[in-house]
């Protein structure tokens, strides 16, 4: 019970890690806003964030410049603020990817012997 | 052709008015922030509960709830808002008046927020302290200092002295070393300071990041 418990908060914590890098990634192809942002997260990486934590964030990507956005009316009758990188945000989008790929190719040949002995 | 007494088309439905509550209570939790920032925030998250809520169809009252309670408590979110804002600005400049200023929004809306302002406070006060002595004591070479004086019950006690004032009855601990020692040891302080208040903003963000599940 403990022993779940535990590894239970130690995934919540890995979430968390990444969650910087999967917003920087969403807008990798074009802007988006944050409804779709929130969208993309769960479709493409099962990644389970509440709303309320995105959102802040969001707003301090865009403190940071990584981030830069604008308002922009639609359909439905009420303006959405876009998101969209920055050059710096690029940036640090790629060098990010760039560490998780080295970082998780290196944990999966580790780790190997133990998914292949289950 | 007559309408039913309850159909007024601009009379604000329940699923409206709770909207607004919810957005007025945010918007009163960032009043620390800039004003077009706090509006900002307000007007995007509005814009997200319409369409979350309109999702289904029908924007009904259960729609409503259900995007508000993805949000989650407006004075959480309110306070998330507040130490990231804190966070990305210590991040652009350490300048101790920056986070103070910060730290006062934050303090203004957790008791967390309160005693890292408090300790900040006395932090970057006694840093100033330090370096004003070593700065006058080179206005007041025979007073400014750090002296050890004789207290009434008997025992010694230290004190800071700008220098104003007559020669105190005591000695002078440091003589001129109070000059370099208070500019570093006082620089020392302040820049500490910075870092301590801005880890713990950083553990009490790490500790609303955490999904409820």
């Amino acid at each position: 019970m403990r022993q779940t418990d535990a590894a239970d908060k130690w995934e919540v914590q890995l979430r968390k890690g990444c969650l910087e890098l999967a917003i920087l990634a969403s807008l990798w192809d074009g802007k988006l806003y944050g409804l779709e942002i929130l969208r993309r997260l769960e479709s493409d990486s099962d990644l389970i964030v509440s709303e309320g934590t995105v959102y802040p964030l969001l707003s301090r990507l865009k403190a940071l410049r990584l981030v830069q956005s604008e308002w922009v009316e639609s359909d439905a009758g009420h303006p959405r603020k876009y998101y969209a990188l920055t050059p710096a945000g690029r940036q640090r989008a790629r060098e990010m990817a760039g560490m998780w790929s080295r970082f998780s190719h290196s944990m999966t040949r580790l780790l190997a012997p133990i998914v292949k002995g289950k | 052709m007559t309408t039913s007494g309850s159909a007024q088309p601009n009379a604000p439905t329940d699923a409206q008015k709770k909207v607004d509550a919810y957005l007025s209570t945010l918007r009163q939790r960032l009043r620390g922030l800039n004003d077009q920032n706090a509006r900002e925030i307000v007007e995007e998250l509005r814009s997200h509960i319409i369409e979350k809520s309109a999702a289904d169809g029908q924007t009904t009252v259960a729609a409503v709830d259900a995007a508000l309670a993805g949000l989650g408590d407006p004075e959480e979110l309110a306070s998330q808002y507040t130490t990231d804002n804190l966070l990305s600005q210590a991040e652009l400049s350490r300048s101790p008046f920056r986070i103070l200023k910060s730290l006062f929004r934050w303090a203004s809306l957790s008791i967390a927020g309160f005693f890292v302002l408090l300790g900040s406070f006395l932090g970057y006060l006694f840093g100033a302290v330090l370096m004003l002595v070593a700065a006058l004591k080179l206005i007041h070479p025979h007073t400014a200092g750090l002296w050890i004086l004789p207290s009434s019950s008997g025992d010694f006690e230290l004190s800071f002295r700008l220098g104003f004032g007559s020669v105190p009855d005591g000695r002078d601990l440091l003589g001129w070393w109070i000059v370099p020692i208070g500019w570093i040891a006082g620089g020392a302080l302040v820049m500490l300071t910075t870092y301590i208040a801005v880890w713990f903003a950083r553990q009490y963000r790490k500790s609303l990041v955490l999904p409820k599940s």
